[in-house]
């Protein structure tokens, strides 16, 4: 049973960070960018690259991410800006075109082989009958660390009350002194590190390869729009029930609805989860768990 | 007040809140054929809320509304444009892709159908008599998006005339519009209003109310507070103090 | 080579097709879909199901028409409550679900698919190849006529009313949920018979076909061709066709490695994408606004 939670609570840490920055982008410029999984992606390969050109783990991974936080800016200033002026569904589909693009260059950088970071072996650690790697722990606690980080600059910071401010009436906001623009290369800068911290987790736990992005896509839009597309921290709430859902559906005996004795769903189907809740709440809730909607006819 | 045979649109006990907020206590009101009504208050009295109701655009808490002794509150603004009531928006906006006659011509949802597929497209007479009676025949030809706002209001009424309605909704028509243009709009509504067009307009200027309505109704705080000829409405105390708070002098509300 | 010129014409008259039916939804209607392949997926194995149960190619043909239409009016139903962006992203995980589960349901021949089909035209050989490809051509060009018809009459100028400005058409008493919904049957059934097609003339039919990155590669055909043009997307999908051929070409012409042609077609999906968004929105042939007299 522990096990089983422990498997949803990594999964949940790993698509919570890519999904607040997800939401939190999208509060400000109004249009889902599919590229960040990429970044995450990004993130990762820069990491392992930096650190097989003789960086220490630790500098690897910071320069990573700052660097991942620089190209997100540079995206959103050279395509996203330009794009949103027609219709934030262009800048939906530029953004996939840019994923594509991103896919490319990892494929002919690195090809299609997995990459590891190197890391000192550690003795894995026991835990109320789970085995934990060392490596496991600390990814989930750099998650939370992060996640609780930027949960407090939006709440209790200045750049976080702008950053609300801007997200609830931009023109207002504007109008009010605040520069909309700062303000939203910040969150693009910060939501480009969140989802290179994103990547680098996942390759701290096990191996990197091109299509991660891809397969990393429909379940963090899942865990953002469970929590409102938007309502940036709730995406923590949205991935834990997509990470949970994930993991009962691979992890629970079918046998007895089926007449045998054990059976379980392939792997394979474990995303069909989350898209499925994703397409079950697109149908009944539209505007995520969280907001209470006012009834349109 | 109670419906006659006179009334064409009856509005009873209407009541709308967001979340704890009511913004519609219980309002009634009549609309009698061939009248024009005006629909009056400060900012954040209700107007708008009353007039998305009545469109369709959004759903009552309480109360009805019987166009033709037809009830429609409620019924999604498709069924309440066929039902024959037909709204315009204060910012009105127009499309960048489609000429201004492909939007008069597509105001006529009815025979717009699959079927007309098997045809070529041809424009309805009544199309260009619209865009010349609305003044819009140089710019027949452009996107619509192109015109100045003032001609986008103007555009917006001739597509909502071009449904036919038995009652046309007007929110703010004149803010924001060059006053040559607006005596144009008065104008005009005042010739269709003539061919039996009943008209529910939501304005701020008083000098459009009194040029073009034959009643009025004043909300306050989702409340009724008058229901007079324009000519008395300054004469109401609590018309005026609605709009400007106490201890105002007579004459200032017109300004 | 000449053989090869025929295939890919005859590959770009079925993507053609396709490029006109999300010319239909994005372009003309303003329907964000990223699951148009799940359409075409319909059809690919309508035409395997009847293959595999012994049935006529005509019932294939309906039944594929049949279960596109009930996909069609299920992502329609689900746009009535969604923006743009949620939809696009709802039909693009409805795509995925219906990839992995034909991928490993057993009935459906799994990873390995269903092969077999019979070849349309096999026994014209060696005239079968261009035969097919007069086939496909004439569909291609029903399927053009029936586009220009649709956006050029009443139930046209409501749909690009719906695509710029939904709420004005509401206002005017248009059925928005109802163009919806009769767009995407039409949009579904050109997919399901270019899925039809195609289906018969590879003879195989596997999840392969349904990855989204073939959505995208419909997506790049409109953009590069011309949004809301119907010819300007057919150019687009013969362009776009051509190119993604002949990057194995390049390849050997340049001894690039193998990786070289995922990488390139990527680019050229992607960056064609990219490129027209940026500089040149209206695409080669940019729609024609007001043509309709």
């Amino acid at each position: 049973m522990f096990q089983f939670f422990s498997d949803a609570l990594l999964r949940a840490a790993d698509l919570a960070l890519i999904a607040v920055a997800l939401s939190a982008v999208y509060s400000l410029i109004r249009f889902p960018n599919v590229a960040l999984v990429q970044y995450a992606v990004v993130g990762a390969f820069l990491a392992i690259s930096l650190q097989s050109a003789g960086l220490g783990l630790v500098a690897a991974a910071a320069l990573s991410t700052l660097a991942v936080g620089a190209l997100a800016v540079l995206f959103n200033l050279a395509i996203f800006e330009r794009l949103l002026k027609v219709e934030s569904s262009i800048a939906l589909i530029g953004s996939l075109a840019l994923s594509m693009i991103l896919s490319a260059v990892f494929l002919l950088v690195y090809g299609p082989t997995a990459y590891r970071l190197q890391l000192p072996v550690l003795a894995p650690i026991r835990l109320m009958g789970v085995r934990l790697t060392t490596w496991q722990l600390w990814t989930l606690g750099l998650s939370v660390v992060v996640l609780a980080l930027f949960a407090l600059l939006l709440l209790r910071t200045r750049l976080g009350a702008e950053m609300r401010a801007v997200a609830t009436n931009a023109p207002l906001a504007a109008a009010t002194g605040i520069e909309t623009r700062r303000v939203t290369n910040i969150v693009v800068f910060l939501s480009g590190m969140m989802a290179a911290i994103g990547g680098i987790t996942l390759a701290l736990r096990g191996s990197v390869s091109i299509d991660m992005g891809t397969n990393l896509l429909l379940p963090v839009f899942a865990a953002a729009i469970l929590g409102g597309l938007g309502n940036a921290l709730s995406a923590i709430v949205g991935a834990i029930v997509i990470a949970l859902a994930e993991t009962v559906i691979t992890n629970t005996n079918l046998g007895p609805l089926m007449g045998e004795a054990v059976w379980f769903l392939p792997a394979s189907y474990a995303p069909v989860a989350s898209f499925a809740i994703l397409v079950l709440f697109l149908l009944f809730r539209p505007r995520g768990l969280f907001v209470s909607e006012v009834t349109r006819v | 007040m109670s419906g006659t045979a006179e009334t064409l649109l009856e509005v009873r006990n209407l009541s709308r809140h967001f979340g704890a907020h009511q913004v519609l206590g219980d309002v009634s009101f009549d609309l009698r054929r061939g009248e024009i009504l005006g629909l009056l208050g400060p900012n954040g009295s209700g107007k708008s809320t009353v007039l998305n109701i009545v469109s369709g655009f959004l759903a009552a808490n309480g109360g009805s509304i019987g166009l033709n002794g037809r009830p429609i509150v409620n019924a999604g603004p498709e069924n309440v444009t066929a039902a024959g009531l037909v709204r315009t928006f204060q910012l009105p906006s127009m499309p960048r892709r489609m000429t201004v006659r492909e939007v008069v011509q597509a105001g006529d949802a009815t025979t717009a159908t699959l079927a007309s597929a098997t045809r070529p497209l041809r424009f309805d007479n009544e199309v260009d008599e619209l865009i010349a009676a609305f003044n819009l025949g140089p710019v027949a030809g452009l996107p619509a998006s192109s015109l100045s706002g003032g001609q986008k209001k103007l555009l917006s009424v001739a597509v909502a005339l071009r449904c036919r309605p038995r009652i046309l909704c007007l929110d703010e028509p004149t803010a924001g519009v060059h006053p040559n243009l607006r005596a144009e709009m008065v104008r005009i509504l005042r010739r269709y209003n003539a061919e039996g067009v009943a008209m529910l307009v939501v304005e701020h200027d008083m000098l459009f109310i009194r040029d073009l309505c034959h009643r009025c109704v004043v909300l306050d705080r989702g409340e009724i507070i008058a229901d007079c000829a324009p000519a008395s409405l300054e004469d109401n105390p609590r018309v005026v103090e609605a709009y400007l708070g106490k201890a105002v002098e007579k004459g200032k509300l017109a300004s | 080579m000449s053989d090869f010129l025929i295939h890919v014409a005859s590959i770009a008259c079925i993507y053609g097709m396709l490029a006109l039916s999300l010319n239909l939804q994005m372009g003309f209607t303003g329907l964000v879909n990223f699951g148009l392949i799940a359409l075409f997926g319909c059809g690919i194995y309508g035409a395997a199901l009847a293959h595999v149960m012994g049935w006529p190619l005509i019932a294939g043909l309906a039944a594929a028409l049949v279960m596109a239409g009930l996909l069609g009016l299920f992502f329609a139903r689900l746009g009535r409550r969604l923006s743009s962006d949620y939809w696009g992203i709802a039909t693009l995980s409805i795509a995925e679900v219906i990839r992995i589960t034909v991928m490993n349901e057993s009935w459906t021949g799994g990873a390995q698919g269903i092969s077999g089909l019979t070849l349309l035209f096999g026994d014209l050989r060696p005239w079968d190849g261009l035969a097919r490809l007069g086939l496909f051509a004439l569909a291609l060009f029903a399927t053009y006529l029936l586009c220009e018809k649709l956006v050029r009459s009443r139930f046209g100028l409501a749909m690009k009313l719906m695509r710029e400005e939904p709420q004005l058409a509401r206002a005017l008493g248009h059925d928005i949920n109802g163009i919806r919904a009769r767009v995407m049957l039409i949009s579904a059934a050109i997919a399901a018979v270019a899925g039809v097609l195609y289906a018969h003339y590879l003879t195989f039919v596997g999840p392969d076909q349904l990855v989204s990155a073939d959505t995208f590669l419909i997506w790049s055909m409109v953009i590069v061709g011309g949004i809301a043009n119907n010819r300007g997307v057919v150019v687009g999908a013969v362009l776009m066709q051509f190119a993604m051929a002949f990057v194995p070409f390049a390849k050997d012409l340049l001894g690039l490695p193998t990786d070289f042609v995922a990488a390139a077609r990527l680019i050229l999906v992607g960056g064609g994408i990219l490129l027209f968004l940026l500089l040149k929105p209206q695409g080669l042939l940019p729609e024609r606004v007001g043509a309709g007299k």
